[in-house]
């Protein structure tokens, strides 16, 4: 449930996935694609050999029309699998999550083991897996050894979850991610934070406001 | 409020007093004198805000979480304090966020370890009992094992035995039958010898003198004693054929009740006064097995029981029961006579013990009985009281 007073409604976005998928890269190009009202600087946390040791740190935000300002928090989680402990700190209170997976075939095995720790430190941390929004995103689609779009749409039929196909070096993919996964946070708190009825906001406005521009 | 690292952090939670006292001063000096610093909603944490002060927002993500506030310093000046402030709290926020995170992940790590621990403690618990039943398992096995090796080796035992005892009974035979025919013509002889005494002649004389009457009568009774011992071989040497015939003959399909009672009917035909039987035989279902030898144990069997009551000198009963369960049938033959220690029950199944004076008998009854029973793949087993009576129980399986 995103935090919130009178004035303020924070919602906790959280990038996981395997290291070296692109969460990083993620935010990075998302602070450069996005104009909402309010932005604030990327605060990443890196060892220096540029592998996520605590987290990144996206804020954004914007007003309703009620008066109300709505705050997006981002965070990536380190993906080495030694930070466990750390990736679930940072997966709690998470009110949607884009899994960032690296589309390389090498990786597979990593994205698989990545995802079923999702699943695990979700139950963990007391998120709802099954209800939980979350966008999928298979990242790095311009290396040559990537597994073909086409392949993994059919691997991944059965699942619930919106599909993305993005280069986050370019900048392609990451804003629809993003788009998709506050629709889905939208119509998950819509109701139970009055978002339309109390604060004039429509989903379409809900997602304009987020990304600083009209869709 | 969550109390998490990610919360949003307050500007008095960022510079405690030690960090004000240090930082105020140093402002005051940089802005011309005048210097104030308040939080958010504007109350003060350092100096005195004046009303008509400059203004500067404190901002770390969106919102401004404080205020720089001086009236005596230009906006440039103030504005470079603003900058150097946000610097100084930006290190502060992320030193905040980096140490509560490191605190949660540690305790999520000692959360996993404990889990760990207990999952660890649980499936140790569980090995250790899988371990005692293994244990117990091998035990049992082990013993399994030992029993079907002594088996086994009984049963070779047996069949040597059993081989020696045919080879016995085959070669004494044939001297049995040729002294059996010999002496019974002896005894004709001998009947002709005494007509001489009769005979009209000189030799009546002699017969007086020589005293030939005791002799001829003496003769005819050791003639009589020499059969009885050759019938008594005979026996024996019965006995020996049936204890190493187990293995032969056919396979029928038979009711063991049947079998008691023509065993029963064979041991009545030379019982001793006194002693009663009583049977108490349920429906059996049939079962494959060796009739002739299956009676030979039954009769074995109960004579033994006969022989142990004529032994006590009272009267006495053998009491035969049987019935069948699932798993097979149970038949249980009962006497009230002498009884037996626990030493003879240890050697009762031996061939060649027995209990009974020399030359009543060879003690193969029960070896040969167990015989039977193992080639039937049941069981026999003894129980008994001194003086109070044995009851030999026998269990032959059905299949399922
Ligand atoms: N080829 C390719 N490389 C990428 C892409 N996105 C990120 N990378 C590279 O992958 C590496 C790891 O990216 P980073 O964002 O730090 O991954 P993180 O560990 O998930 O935060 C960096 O060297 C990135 O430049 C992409 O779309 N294509
Ligand atoms: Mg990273």
């Amino acid at each position: 449930m995103p935090e919130s007073d009178a004035q303020h409604l924070t919602f906790k976005l959280v990038y996981y996935g395997p290291a070296q998928s692109g969460k990083t890269t993620n935010l990075l190009r998302l602070h450069d694609l996005l104009a909402p009202e309010l932005k604030g600087e990327v605060m990443t946390m890196e060892t220096k050999d540029d592998r996520t040791l605590f987290f990144d740190l996206l804020p954004l935000g914007f007003r309703a029309p009620s008066g109300l300002l709505i705050k997006f928090r981002l965070f990536t989680v380190p993906g080495q699998v030694a930070h466990d402990g750390t990736r679930k700190a940072v997966l709690s209170r998470a009110d949607g999550v884009v899994f960032v997976a690296d589309a390389d075939r090498a990786q597979e095995t990593n994205n698989g083991e990545s995802f079923q720790s999702l699943a695990a430190n979700c139950a963990r941390v007391g998120l709802d897996f099954e209800h939980l929004p979350m966008v999928v995103q298979f990242n790095k689609c311009d290396l040559p050894s990537a597994v073909p779009e086409a392949e993994i749409r059919e691997r991944w039929s059965a699942a619930p979850w919106p599909l993305v196909f993005a280069i986050a070096l370019t900048g392609q993919g990451v804003e629809t991610s993003f788009e998709l996964l506050i629709r889905t946070v939208y119509r998950n708190f819509c109701q139970k934070l009055k978002l339309q009825s109390e604060h004039g906001l429509s989903e379409d406005a809900f997602v304009a406001g987020a990304l600083g521009k009209s869709t | 409020m969550t109390r998490g690292f990610d919360r949003e952090w307050q500007l008095d939670e960022l510079l405690d007093a030690a960090s004000q006292e240090k930082i105020g001063p140093a402002l005051s000096a940089l802005l011309g004198g005048d210097f104030a610093l308040t939080d958010q909603a504007g109350k003060a944490l350092w100096g005195q805000p004046s009303p008509e002060a400059r203004r500067e927002a404190l901002i770390l993500e969106l919102e401004p979480v404080g205020y720089l506030l001086s009236s005596s310093a230009t906006p440039a000046a103030l504005s470079a304090a603003r900058q150097l402030m946000q610097n100084l709290l930006r290190a502060q926020v992320r030193f905040k966020m980096a140490s509560t995170l490191h605190l949660e992940s540690v305790a999520e790590d000692f959360e996993s370890l404990k889990r760990e621990h207990a999952r660890l403690s649980e499936s140790e618990a569980r090995y250790k009992a899988l371990s005692g039943e293994l244990e117990a398992r091998v035990k049992k096995q082990v013993g399994e094992l030992e029993e079907r090796q002594q088996m086994l080796y009984e049963a070779e035992k047996l069949a040597s035995v059993g081989q020696l005892a045919a080879g016995m009974a085959h070669e004494i035979n044939n001297p049995l039958g040729f002294v059996r025919s010999n002496l019974t013509t002896f005894e004709k002889y001998l009947g002709k010898f005494g007509e001489l005494k009769t005979h009209p002649g000189p030799l009546a004389e002699g017969w007086q003198a020589l005293d030939l009457d005791f002799i001829l009568e003496d003769g005819i009774d050791l003639l009589h004693d020499s059969a009885k011992g050759m019938e008594r071989i005979a026996r024996i040497v019965a006995d020996l054929k049936a204890f190493s015939n187990v293995d032969r003959a056919s396979q029928e399909y038979a009711d063991l009740n049947n079998c008691l009672r023509e065993a029963v009917s064979m041991v009545e035909a030379r019982i001793p006064p006194g002693i009663q039987f009583r049977l108490d035989l349920l429906p059996l279902p049939g079962i494959v097995c060796l009739p002739g030898h299956i009676n030979q144990l039954f009769f074995n069997v109960i004579r033994n029981a006969v022989l142990a009551i004529a032994d006590s000198g009272r009267p006495g009963e053998v009491k035969i029961s049987s019935e069948a369960d699932e798993t097979g049938i149970h038949i249980r033959i009962h006497d009230t006579g002498v009884g037996m220690t626990a030493e003879q029950i240890g050697h009762a199944f031996e061939p060649f013990y027995t209990t009974r004076p020399v030359g009543s008998g060879v003690g193969l009854g029960l070896a040969t009985a167990r015989n039977v029973v193992q080639a039937h793949s049941g069981r026999i087993s003894l129980d008994s009281q001194p003086d109070a009576g044995t009851t030999v129980s026998l269990f032959f399986p059905t299949p399922p």
